[in-house]
């Protein structure tokens, strides 16, 4: 019988195991890989293999039956994300994971393997010291454990091996990276670009740096990926790996190391703490389809499970040492959660251009890079926002009438005028009733306890909503743009698809979960290197950050593997 | 291209292998039904009467996964979107299959209460034509069939306009999104391989 445990034990053993298949847990597992260590690589969702699982990836909308809507019986079953016949297969069913707002929160969830990788918007900024510097500076949250030196290197490698297309704009406070060529700028994002140079020293309108591939190196041709089509029909999956996601990119390149095991179907309950030795000595998941509850062991725990994700699996994983949750001693766990303020938008009428217009299909846009208190506190609000701008021409027809006058309108579609919109991407401060908890109740049809979240907008995110509608209105005026809305939607906290923290990084274990090299404070073999790792939120869209500190971490884990430190 | 739905490769591909009973079923259920309705035909020789709702169809017009819908009056309805883009010497509503992709929409993506004002709203509209020319809207020369929908359009009732609307947008969504418009006229490209931010406008 002690035999049979002991096998049963090896049977399950890995060097380590990486919770999450996204855009952070694919860094994990081929880094891993790569530096030799047999990998389990647990996701809770099911498999999607890179090409073969994009059932409408080459689907022309006269072959989708509805044209896109999804049919009235199939809505009930599924929450609101991805609801169109084209992305169906990444909708949630509604009862797969059911959650308290104790405020109101939107949570949109990638469960299958590749997670919000296959589905993200591909903007990839570098953070800079402005922002690492950030909370030390202005006096929120904590000081973050790294600056920008500490990860400029991993920016680049992650870089290389994704494939970011940008400019090199030389600008201190959002760095320039290792950049294929650039997509361009249309003709109207080009003029806002010139009247923000002549009229204001603080911004700067420069093309989004964005993980498209423009012009492909071996590196990724090694991974059988190729040159973006400009075809926008990202979020179905793209079958050129034109744009990075763990599906196109990192899993498969681990899988050929023959060192990765991916285990699809697998919903981590907890994270198993041996109270001997002081560690973490493995993962416990309920299997999907058979509800059965099965250990797997390892000397490395990387927890990529998704920012809120990650936060419940360690307030779930309860030991003696960690009565409220795995490391938590400083009692911060699940605290100082963020995510972006999305609220603002604007748009407006472009006079003119008539004689120009875009040919193929733009999956970037124009970014303007934070320009509140950046040099200095300037403002009545703490921090600041970036600004995504696109402009673009579409067409219209006139739909009036009958036969074969209308018939005629049908087929010959008029060129509109060009339109303009913008976006706030604002840093939100984190603070420490913004917090995830777990349900002491209620569970989940796995057995684990529900989430509750409790995550409202402060009075700071109030004054950056409008500073940025007064600040759009002025930029687009100045621009000679019309008919300007600039609004604050009101979207709730979650919107953005860009939550952090809980989980957060600092030097101080009184204050923090994690320390630089993202590794528990007090348990040292589980590293946690998603969003729930960031002390503070910028304005960058984050996934590239995610994805750099995932390396940094998981390479530092490797060599501590290998000198027998974990 | 292959315009034919075929159930097994529905978009949500994420329920493949959940729905293969299901699509099977239905698969079954469109055979026999095909069957049955050539069967009618050839049994009754054009001597009885097939229900109305079946003159309109072709075998190849037949929706390949819509649900039954008996009380929908095909006929009338197939006959309206026909007149809303009727066949020229470029394809119209009918050989672009619209009538059946609209009886799929009406049966998949409506609720209970807009199918209905559908139904009754067909047998108005045939009451209408029966009152203003003596005989059944299906009968009407094209020219008076659009009068009377154009009447609908710019009337009072707001039941019959609603319908008229509903079935006009989808009649222009299912033409306009058909692989022939698309292809011939719209300048569909599903790769364009490039994106160009400024160019001239060609005439």
């Amino acid at each position: 019988m002690a035999n049979l445990n002991i096998n049963a034990r090896k049977k399950n053993s890995y060097d380590a195991i990486v919770i999450g298949s996204g855009i952070s847990g694919g860094w994990a597992a081929k880094e891993l890989c790569d530096g030799g260590l047999k990998t389990l690589v647990l996701e809770r969702g099911r498999d999607v293999k890179h090409i073969e699982d994009y059932p409408t990836a080459n689907k022309h909308p006269w072959e989708f039956e509805h044209r896109g809507q999804v049919p009235l019986a199939l809505r009930e079953n599924y929450g609101r994300s991805f609801m169109r016949e084209e992305t169906l297969h990444w909708a949630l069913k509604a009862d797969e994971q059911p959650f308290v707002q104790e405020k109101p929160f939107t949570w949109t969830r990638g469960y299958h393997v590749g997670g919000k990788s296959l589905l993200w918007a591909r903007q990839t900024q570098r953070w800079s010291d402005f922002d690492f510097e950030g909370p030390a500076r202005d006096g929120y949250a904590i000081d973050w454990p790294i600056r920008y030196a500490d990860i400029a290197p991993w920016y680049s490698h992650v870089e290389k091996f994704a494939g970011i297309s940008g400019n090199k704009d030389g600008l201190p406070h959002l760095p320039d990276g290792e950049f294929l060529p650039p997509i361009e700028l249309n003709c109207v994002e080009q003029h806002l670009q010139g009247v923000l140079a002549k009229n204001y020293t603080d911004r700067q309108l420069i093309q989004g740096r964005c993980a498209h591939i423009t012009s492909p190196q071996p590196i990724h041709l090694q991974q059988g990926r190729g040159k973006c089509q400009h075809r926008n029909l990202c979020n179905r999956g793209c079958p050129f790996g034109g744009y990075f996601s763990a599906n196109a990119s990192t899993l498969p390149w681990a899988a050929k190391t023959g060192k990765m095991t991916l285990r699809p179907d697998s919903v981590v309950h907890s994270i198993i703490y041996d109270e001997k030795k002081g560690k973490a000595s493995g993962v416990r998941i309920i299997d999907a389809n058979t509800k059965e509850m099965i250990e797997y062991y390892a000397k490395v725990i990387f927890v990529n499970a998704g920012a809120v994700n990650s936060n419940m699996i360690m307030l779930n994983s309860i030991s003696e040492r960690f009565p409220t949750g795995l490391g938590n001693d400083s009692g911060v766990l699940g605290k100082y959660f963020a995510c972006h303020n999305y609220r603002g938008k604007a748009n407006a009428q472009v006079e003119g251009f008539l004689d120009k217009t875009t040919s193929g299909k733009n999956p970037s846009n124009g970014y303007i890079p934070r320009f509140r208190n950046v040099l200095k506190q300037d403002t009545d609000f703490l921090r600041g926002y970036s600004i995504g701008i696109g402009a673009g021409r579409g067409t219209y027809t006139n739909r009036d009438g009958i036969g074969e006058d209308l018939k005629n309108q049908l087929i010959h579609p008029q060129l509109g005028n060009w339109n303009v919109s913008a976006w706030m991407q604002g840093e939100s401060v984190p603070i420490e009733s913004n917090h995830l908890r777990l349900h002491t109740e209620l569970k989940d049809k796995y057995g684990i306890p529900q989430l509750i979240t409790s995550v409202a907008w402060t009075e700071n995110d109030d004054k950056m909503v409008k500073d940025f509608q007064e600040q759009v209105n002025e930029m687009f005026s100045r621009a000679g743009f019309k008919n300007i809305n600039a609004n604050d939607t009101k979207s709730n906290p979650g919107s953005d698809i860009h939550e952090m923290g809980g989980v957060r990084m600092g030097a101080d274990p009184k204050t923090s979960i994690l320390n630089k090299w993202n590794q528990v404070h007090d348990c040292k073999n589980v590293f946690v290197t998603d969003g729930a790792c960031m002390t503070s939120t910028g304005t960058q869209n984050p996934s590239l950050t995610y994805m750099a500190i995932t390396a940094r971490a998981a390479n530092y884990a490797l060599s501590e593997f290998k000198k027998r430190n974990l | 291209m292959n315009t034919y739905f075929c159930p097994l490769q529905r978009s949500d591909g994420f329920y493949l292998i959940e729905q293969i009973k299901i699509t099977t079923t239905l698969q079954y259920y469109y055979m026999q039904r095909r069957k049955s309705i050539k069967n009618m035909a050839l049994l009754a020789g054009g001597l009885i009467a097939l229900p109305t709702w079946a003159k309109a169809w072709s075998l190849e017009t037949l929706p390949p996964m819509a649900l039954p819908l008996p009380t929908l009056e095909g006929n009338t309805l197939a006959l309206i979107i026909e007149a809303i883009i009727p066949e020229s010497d470029t394809k119209g509503a009918k050989s672009l299959g619209v009538p059946a992709f609209i009886n799929t929409m009406l049966a998949d993506c409506y609720d209970k209460k807009v199918v209905e004002n559908v139904e009754k709203s067909l047998t108005r509209v045939d009451n209408i034509a029966q009152s203003k020319f003596q005989q059944g809207f299906t009968a009407l020369p094209l020219a008076q069939k659009q009068a009377l929908l154009l009447e609908i359009e710019k009337g009072e009732d707001k039941d019959l306009k609603d319908f008229y609307s509903l079935i006009k947008n989808l009649t222009i969504q299912g033409y306009t999104t058909s692989e022939y418009v698309l292809t011939t006229f719209l300048k569909y490209e599903m790769v364009p391989g490039h994106y160009h931010g400024c160019v001239p406008v060609k005439s």
